[in-house]
C-alpha cells in the first residue's frame, strides 16, 4: 500500500490545545509521524525579566491552568531560597494540600480525556462530574476552582480555620467514597482495558534515553517521584508510595494514574492531620540578593525544573523553567511508529499532553 | 556517588580545568571546557550511569556579557549542572543527541532563543519560535539591557 | 405576516441549537477546560441546544480561548473561513479579549478581535462556567433579535 501523511491540526476534536502531527500511515498501520509545538509559545521567560518577582507570580500561575498550583509553589520556593527565608510550616502544607488536590484534579481531568478518545463518554462525565467536587475544594479555600492565587513569596494568602477545616475533610470523604467507585470502574472495565493493553510500550531504556518524567516513567517501571527524590517541604514528612508498573504499554499508564489518585486522596488527609497551626506568612523584601538556585518539583505530569538568577533588584535576571511535557513530547515519534490508526488518540492521550506547558 | 568522587572522576576524563563552581541548594555545578564536552557526557552516561538531563539553561551574565553560559542540568540522586561557555560571535556546541536523544528539543530551543549552533546533527528546526519569526534570538542580551 | 412567522421560527431553531467549537488559539488551558466543563452534568449546556463540535463545517460559534500567537494567526481565519454562514464569534477569557496578561510579549498578536469580527467578549481569568452560560444566554438573545455576521 503506499504511504499517506495525514496533518492533524492545529485544530483538531483530539485534544483542546494546538499541535500539529503529521502522520503517515499505509492501510491500517502507522509508520511513523513528526509534530510541531509552538502554537502557545507566548515568551514566558521574556514576559519574566520584565516583571518584578511579585508579578510574576501572576505570570507564572497562567503557564497553564492544569498545573498553575505547582508552577508557583516552585517559583516561590526558588524565590524564598534566594531570600533565604523559611515560610512557616502551616504555610507548607497548605502549599502541599493545593499541589495533592491539584493532581486529583489533573489525574480525573485525564480518565475524563481518555475515556472520550476511546468513545466511552460516560466515564468522561463521571469522572469529570467527580472532579467538580475537587474543584469545589479548592474554591472553599482559596476562592478560584481553576487558576487559585493561593501563592504569594513569603507563603500562602490563605488560611483555614476550625469550620472550613471541617467543611473540606466532608468534602473529601465525600471525594472519596465517589472517585474510588469511579476508579474501580476503570480498572474492570473492558472497553478501556481491550484499548489500551499492549498498546505503545515504551522500555525503560527509551525513558532513560529520552529523560522522560512522571507517571509516564513509573508506568515502564523508572522509579523517579521527585516528591520523595528531592523533596520540598513538607514531602520530607509525609509518608506515601511511589506507583510503579512494569509493563510500559497504555494500560500500565492509565493504572498509574488510577494508583496515584488513591495516593493522593490519603496524602490530603495525612496534610490536614499534620498540619501545625501557626501563620501562614511571613514578611520578604522586595529586592531578592543576588545568588542562583534550582529548584525541581513533582506536578501532575512529572518532574518541573526552575532556574532562577538573581542579581540584586526586584527583577529576575533569568528564569528558566522546563515542564515534564517537553520531555515527553520526543517520544511521540517514536510511539507512533508500531501502531494502528485506532491507536492514536490512545497513544496521545496516554503521555498526557499539557502543550501550554511545554510551549510556554 | 558524592561531590569530591565527582570531582575526581570527572578531572580525569577532561583534564585539570574542571573547577567545582558551587553547590546551591541541592544542586552541585561543575565547570567544564568546550572541547572536552562530549567525552565527559559519554562518561556520565556509559560508565557512571548519570543519564537524565532535566534542562538545558543559557544566559548573559551582566558582567560577561561577551560569552554565553550553557548550564546542563542532570538528575542523579543529586542535582548535577556542568557549566560551559561559548563566544558570543562564535557560539558554537557539540551536539549530544547521539549519547542522549532527549537533549533534541532542548538544544533546538538553545539553537533558537541564543543563535548557538549545534555541531554534529544534521539540522536544528525551531522548536517554539513562528514560522516567520525575523527579529533574532530573543533572548539574547541587547545593547539596551540595563 | 407568514413571511415574519417563518423568520421568526427560523431565528428560534437557529439560537436554540447552537453549536461550538472551542478552539484554544494560545492559551493556558484554564479558560478551556472551563469551556469542556459545561458539558458534564453539573453545568449541562445540552439542555440549551449547545454541543460541542469537533470540526468547523458542523458549527455556528466558534468559541476562541487564549491570546492570538503569531504561530496561530493563520489557522484561526482558515477555521472561521471554513464555518458556513451565519455563523459568530465569541471571545471567552480576558487572553481572547485584550491579550491578558501575555499582552507585552512579542510573540503574541493580542485578542481574538484582531483579526476576527468578535460578537460577544466573555471577561475572566479563568472565565467561571456560570459567566460563559450567561454570554452565550445573552449571545441567543442577540441571534432572536437578528444581529448576526455574514
Amino acid at each position: 500500500m503506499t504511504k499517506t501523511t495525514i496533518p492533524i491540526g492545529p485544530q483538531h476534536p483530539l485534544l483542546k490545545e494546538p499541535i500539529s502531527l503529521n502522520i503517515d500511515i499505509s492501510g491500517e498501520d502507522v509508520l511513523g509521524g513528526s509534530l510541531r509545538i509552538g502554537y502557545v509559545h507566548r515568551g514566558i521567560e521574556r514576559l519574566a525579566q520584565e516583571r518584578t518577582y511579585v508579578q510574576n507570580v501572576h505570570l507564572i500561575e497562567r503557564i497553564c491552568g492544569i498545573c498553575s498550583h505547582v508552577h508557583t509553589t516552585t517559583y516561590c520556593y526558588a524565590v524564598e531560597s534566594l531570600l533565604g527565608v523559611e515560610i512557616p510550616v502551616r504555610a507548607q502544607y497548605i502549599r502541599a494540600l493545593m499541589c495533592e488536590l491539584e493532581r486529583i484534579h489533573s489525574h480525573l481531568l485525564w480518565f475524563g480525556i481518555l475515556a472520550k478518545h476511546v468513545g466511552l463518554e460516560m466515564v468522561f462525565m463521571h469522572s469529570w462530574h467527580n472532579r467538580e467536587i475537587v474543584l469545589d475544594i479548592m474554591e472553599a479555600l482559596s476562592g478560584g476552582r481553576v487558576i487559585h492565587a493561593a501563592n504569594q513569596i513569603g507563603g500562602v494568602r490563605f488560611d483555614l480555620d476550625a469550620e472550613r477545616e471541617a467543611m473540606v475533610r466532608n468534602m473529601l470523604h465525600k471525594l472519596e467514597e465517589q472517585v474510588g467507585g469511579v476508579l474501580d470502574g476503570i480498572v474492570h472495565e473492558t472497553s478501556i482495558r481491550a484499548r489500551t493493553r499492549g498498546v505503545a510500550p515504551i522500555t525503560a531504556e527509551q525513558i532513560r534515553q529520552y529523560c522522560v518524567v512522571g507517571p509516564v516513567a513509573r508506568a515502564s517501571g523508572v522509579d523517579v517521584d521527585m516528591r520523595r527524590d528531592d523533596p520540598l517541604p513538607p514531602y520530607d514528612r509525609l509518608d506515601f508510595n511511589v506507583i510503579t508498573h512494569q509493563d510500559g504499554d497504555a494500560w500500565a499508564r492509565t493504572m498509574v494514574r488510577v494508583e496515584e489518585t488513591r495516593e493522593s486522596l490519603k496524602l490530603c488527609e495525612m496534610i490536614l492531620d499534620q498540619m501545625p497551626g501557626g501563620p501562614v506568612t511571613t514578611r520578604v523584601s522586595r529586592k531578592v540578593p543576588a545568588g542562583e538556585t534550582v529548584v525541581r518539583s513533582e506536578a501532575p505530569r512529572g518532574e518541573v525544573f526552575y532556574y532562577l538568577r538573581s542579581v540584586g533588584s526586584d527583577h529576575p535576571a533569568r528564569l528558566k523553567i522546563r515542564t515534564p511535557t517537553l520531555a515527553a513530547l520526543s517520544l511521540i515519534p517514536v510511539q507512533l511508529s508500531e501502531i494502528q490508526v485506532a491507536d492514536i488518540p490512545v497513544v496521545l492521550a496516554g503521555i498526557d499532553l499539557c502543550i501550554a506547558c511545554a510551549d510556554r | 556517588m558524592n561531590e569530591e568522587t565527582m570531582l575526581s572522576k570527572l578531572k580525569t576524563v577532561a583534564g585539570s580545568e574542571v573547577v567545582r563552581l558551587a553547590t546551591v541548594r541541592n544542586e552541585v555545578v561543575f565547570s567544564i571546557p568546550v572541547e572536552k564536552w562530549v567525552d565527559v557526557v559519554s562518561a556520565l552516561v556509559e560508565d557512571w550511569g548519570i543519564y537524565h538531563l532535566s534542562a538545558i539553561t543559557l544566559q548573559q551574565r551582566e558582567e560577561s556579557p561577551e560569552e554565553i553560559e550553557v548550564m546542563y542540568h542532570f538528575w542523579h540522586g543529586l542535582g548535577v549542572t556542568f557549566r560551559l561557555a561559548v563566544p558570543v560571535d562564535r557560539p558554537e556546541l557539540p551536539s549530544i543527541i547521539a549519547i542522549i536523544p532527549g537533549a533534541d528539543f532542548y538544544e533546538r530551543e538553545a539553537a533558537e532563543m541564543f543563535g548557538i549552533v549545534f555541531k554534529g546533527r544534521e539540522e536544528t528546526p525551531p522548536l517554539l519560535l513562528p514560522d516567520d519569526w525575523d527579529q533574532g534570538p530573543p533572548l539574547r542580551r541587547k545593547e539596551t539591557d540595563d | 405576516m407568514l413571511e415574519n412567522l417563518l423568520y421568526r421560527s427560523y431565528r428560534w431553531a437557529q439560537k436554540n441549537s447552537l453549536w461550538v467549537l472551542p478552539f484554544n488559539t494560545g492559551g493556558c488551558n484554564g479558560c478551556d477546560i472551563e469551556i469542556l466543563d459545561l458539558l458534564t452534568p453539573r453545568y449541562d449546556v445540552e439542555r440549551m441546544g449547545i454541543l460541542a463540535e469537533a470540526t468547523p463545517r458542523h458549527a455556528d460559534v466558534l468559541l476562541c480561548t487564549g491570546p492570538v500567537t503569531l504561530q496561530t494567526r493563520e489557522a484561526i481565519w482558515q477555521i472561521y473561513m471554513q464555518m458556513p454562514s451565519p455563523k459568530w464569534v465569541a471571545a471567552v477569557g480576558s487572553c481572547s479579549t485584550t491579550g491578558g496578561v501575555f499582552a507585552s510579549s512579542s510573540t503574541v498578536l493580542g485578542g481574538v478581535d484582531k483579526l476576527l469580527p468578535v460578537d460577544l467578549y466573555i471577561p475572566g481569568c479563568p472565565v467561571r462556567p456560570e459567566a460563559i452560560i450567561a454570554g452565550l444566554v445573552k449571545l441567543q438573545e442577540k441571534i432572536a433579535q437578528g444581529g448576526e455576521n455574514e
